[in-house]
């Protein structure tokens, strides 16, 4: 049936220098109304995270991924229809889009008139759509139907008006979202032959599709997204494998925890025995050969930013037949503090047996949400009950987290600020603590409750997705703290301190926060602390005379309970992969 | 400020089709076409007629009844509906918006100006009655463009406002019909001013005047009506009608355009369901 030139690909090579597209860790959360339907209170789910690419003139992208892993949002962002809550984006030339069949089309109109609205919509010109108009009427080859008012025509022909227009109009980069699957075969041949031949002009094409021959033909880079995160960017081939890939391993993925099942409220938080640090245990019936670190781009590194994304591989070689191994990664501070600590049996991945052989595994952290400061990795292989390791390299490997951390904070778990009023502009947060305020906590052993005239707490409430007042916090859902002071005396000097203690007193995280107004909700998408104990401390803080003007500290616990018993403190959302034979 | 008038001038055209597919769908497919949009007002004015005229014996100096309310209710029908059209504009296009990137005033806009074009012929009647009856025309027609132009400033901001307002929070419908249900009354369209000096003392009736809409119908009576003017320079009402309307339609603007920018990357967001 279709018949395209192979080495339509890669022409137009001396077209290749600009940059038409450029995305910087973009990031775009939705908010879904709460059940219940309180008003201006909503659940926020990230439909993308950290996405960061760049498309020269003349490239042709496909992006694939499962249903619901981003793509249409990602277009939508590209298209200009939604801005991205975080990150940057630049894209350079007229973009002319087709999402569903047909923008704005009115059934109640002819398909001439329909025309003229949806060309208009695309941002064409009167003078444009009279010069196309016949291009347009030609290619659809609706006949007679075009005087018909659309309410009247089938999906496929409703189709081939609305790529019809698309195709015809003057623009310089093309987004098509799953549009070719309708449609017959005769005219799904004529798209690929003119998306072909925009190719061979110069114009940048954008296109999601299910279709793994569509992008293997037409696209010269593809794009896999899973979850809202970039998982691979690169050659069609290797993407399409990487994407069948992910569609037989999905039982691997280890999504966010259920309310059900058994719950922990507690797990190590501290190294057991310092003396072991840098050194290899184990039975050495398996032995861990190399163990490198990639950043998202694949590129071997030591060290990254807060929040980053990080990639652990461990290449080891079985020497004998190992019964039920449990493969485990652990992050501890230098201190001796237990960052996190995921393995594969907390996560409910079972093996069976490992025959001798060489195997390489994989764990990628979406999010290193860890304050800056010096860390280190310990990896081991265990046994089925974690008694004897197999091979155990103990705090072995350094991770350095760049960054400022002058207050020795463990976390920086993100959230998100807005007062309740609709209008008005959101409040800024600074990581930078004067040290002041660091000294008063490092003496600070006991509770505080203490109000000025200045300022007097009102009210503090936790509210988690399920209920308003709950009784159960889980680590990795949403949260949100709803907090009220009386302010006295206004003045831009004063901010709102908010610190999260462990139970033994080691800071977890804190921030200044710059307030508008109260009351004020900070929303974390997801709390990401493992089961245990913690304390809040908020209060107002001043900067000129460096003091509080109200403090509560340490009057406020919320207890996290969670399904798995993830050693440490900071959950980290990861995916295991692993292969057999390397 | 300048942004907004060249991105609405670069996509003047896709505006023009807006507005004709607006028109188009409201008379295309009734078979008494664009007459309505003279059958409309006249029948609305009939119906207020045998209530105020003939049943409640309302009277004005100097003019006829008929002509008093013809010369306002128009205008008011113009202000309602694009104010009740934009109210909820934006999440009825909800399918060009999430598809394609344009301004989001434009629709608003279009909304007001399909109902500025339908109220249009309207007045066009109203002007020749006004000839035929009162025998002339007021000096004061010269200034009709101008309130027309704050007319359409006073639709078009509050109706953006409340599009951008209605994209989050859905009760605001039932609420604008209500609260223009009271206006309506609170203005002097189907009764005289001179009732409402009568019942209201001093200080009351100053803050009654206060009510921007006041001015822009004693206005439109001014313009349209030979003589009427004695009536209103009688009241010593300069500020409330004249000065107030003025201010208030660039209020009732830049509301609309600070109510949008603050909001409008966050507009698509809620338009999802």
């Amino acid at each position: 049936m279709t018949t395209l030139p192979i080495n339509a690909k890669n022409s137009n090579l001396s077209q290749r220098q600009r940059l038409v597209v450029e995305l910087e860790r973009v990031g775009k959360s939705y908010s879904l109304p709460k059940e219940g339907g309180r008003m201006f209170v909503h659940n926020s789910i990230w439909a993308l995270n950290e996405i960061s690419f760049c498309l020269y003139q003349g490239e042709t992208l496909g992006i694939v991924g499962r249903n619901g892993a981003g793509k249409t949002t990602l277009l939508n962002i590209m298209a200009g229809v939604l801005s991205p809550n975080v990150g940057r984006i630049k894209v350079e030339g007229r973009v002319v889009s087709l999402f569903n069949l047909g923008i704005g089309f009115q059934d109640e109109l002819s398909g001439r008139e329909n025309i003229y609205l949806n060309a208009s919509l695309l941002g064409a010109s009167r003078n444009e759509i009279e010069t196309k108009l016949a291009d347009i009427l030609d290619f659809s080859e609706l006949g007679s139907f075009i005087e018909m008012p659309l309410g009247s025509y089938s999906q496929g022909m409703r189709l081939r008006l609305a790529f019809s227009i698309v195709a015809n109009l003057n623009f310089d980069i093309l987004i098509l979202d799953e549009i070719l699957a309708v449609g017959d075969v005769l005219f799904q041949d004529k798209c690929l032959r003119h998306l072909v031949e925009l190719k061979q002009k110069g114009k940048t094409i954008i296109f999601t599709t299910q279709s793994m021959e569509l992008i293997e033909r037409l696209s010269d880079k593809a794009l896999l997204l899973e979850h809202g995160k970039l998982v691979f960017m690169g050659a069609p081939g290797e993407c399409i494998r990487r994407y069948r890939q992910l569609l037989t391993n999905e039982a691997f993925f280890v999504g966010l925890p259920s309310d059900k099942g058994d719950f922990f409220e507690n797990t190590k938080k501290w190294t057991e025995d310092f003396t072991q640090w840098g050194k290899v245990l184990g039975t050495q019936e398996a032995e861990i050969e190399k163990v490198v670190m990639f950043n998202r781009d694949g590129q071997p590194i030591t060290q990254l930013e807060p929040g980053g994304f990080l990639k652990i591989r461990v290449e080891f070689a079985a020497k004998a037949t190992l019964k039920n191994p449990h493969l485990g990664i652990a992050i501890f501070r230098e201190d001796g503090a237990y960052v996190y600590g995921p393995n594969t049996n907390f996560d409910g991945i079972r093996l069976d047996e490992l025959k001798s052989g060489r195997y390489w595994m994989e764990l990628d952290f979406f999010q290193v949400n860890i304050a800056p400061g010096r860390y280190r990795l310990s990896i081991a292989i265990w046994d089925k009950d974690e008694c004897l390791p197999y091979c155990y390299h103990c705090a072995r490997y350094p991770l350095l987290i760049i960054g400022e951390n002058k207050d020795n904070a463990l976390s920086r778990v993100p959230f998100r600020l807005k007062n309740k009023m609709f209008f008005w502009p959101k409040p800024k947060v600074t990581l930078i603590l004067q040290d002041e305020l660091i000294n008063f906590f490092s003496h600070q052993q006991d509770a505080v409750d203490y109000d000025s005239r200045y300022a007097v707490f009102k009210l503090l409430k936790v509210l988690t997705r399920a209920k308003r007042y709950p009784d159960k916090i889980f680590t990795a859902q949403p949260l949100e703290l709803y907090l009220d002071f009386e302010i006295n005396n206004r003045n831009r000097n004063q901010f709102l301190w908010l610190g999260i203690f462990r139970e033994d007193l080691i800071f977890c995280q804190g921030n200044l926060i710059k307030y508008r107004d109260f009351p004020l909700s900070l929303t974390f998408p997801s709390f990401d602390f493992l089961c245990g104990t913690y304390f809040l401390s908020f209060g107002i803080w001043n900067t000129a005379n460096r003091r509080f003007l109200s403090l509560h500290h340490g009057q406020h616990k919320i207890k996290v309970l969670f399904d798995r018993p993830d050693h440490g403190t900071v959950y980290l959302r990861h995916l295991w992969r692993f292969s057999w034979q390397r | 400020m300048a942004d907004i008038i060249r991105d609405t001038w670069l996509r003047r055209n896709l505006l023009r089709e807006l507005v004709v597919r607006d028109l188009k769908l409201r008379y295309s497919q009734p078979f008494l076409g664009f007459v309505w949009a003279f059958l409309t007002p006249f029948l609305t004015t009939v119906v207020f007629y045998l209530i105020f005229s003939l049943f409640l014996k309302v009277r004005v100096v100097g003019v006829p009844f008929f002509l008093y309310l013809a010369s306002a209710i128009f205008g008011w029908g113009f202000f309602q509906d694009s104010l009740l059209g934009c109210c909820g504009s934006l999440v009825n296009n909800r399918n060009i918006l999430k598809e394609t990137k344009i301004p989001h005033y434009l629709i608003p806009l279009a909304i007001c100006l399909a109902n500025f074009v339908n109220f249009l012929p309207s007045l066009v009647v109203v002007i020749i009655l006004s000839v035929f009856v009162l025998k002339g025309l007021s000096f004061f027609i010269l200034f009709l463009p101008v309130i027309l132009v704050l007319h359409l400033f006073y639709a078009f901001g509050l109706g953006l406002t409340l599009a951008v307002i209605y994209v989050r929070w859905r009760d605001l419908r039932y609420l604008t019909e209500s609260v223009l249900l009271l206006i309506f009354y609170i203005t002097p369209i189907v009764y005289p001013l001179d009732y409402v000096h009568q019942a209201l003392p001093g200080q009351l009736f100053l803050i009654y005047n206060l009510n921007p809409f006041v001015g822009v119908v004693n206005v439109y009576r001014i313009c349209l009506m030979k003589g009427f003017y004695k009536n209103i320079v009688m009241e010593k009402l300069l500020f409330t009608n004249f000065i107030w309307p003025f201010v208030f339609a660039f209020f009732c603007l830049g509301l609309g355009f600070y109510s949008y920018f603050l909001n409008k990357d966050k507009i698509n967001d809620y338009l999802a369901y």
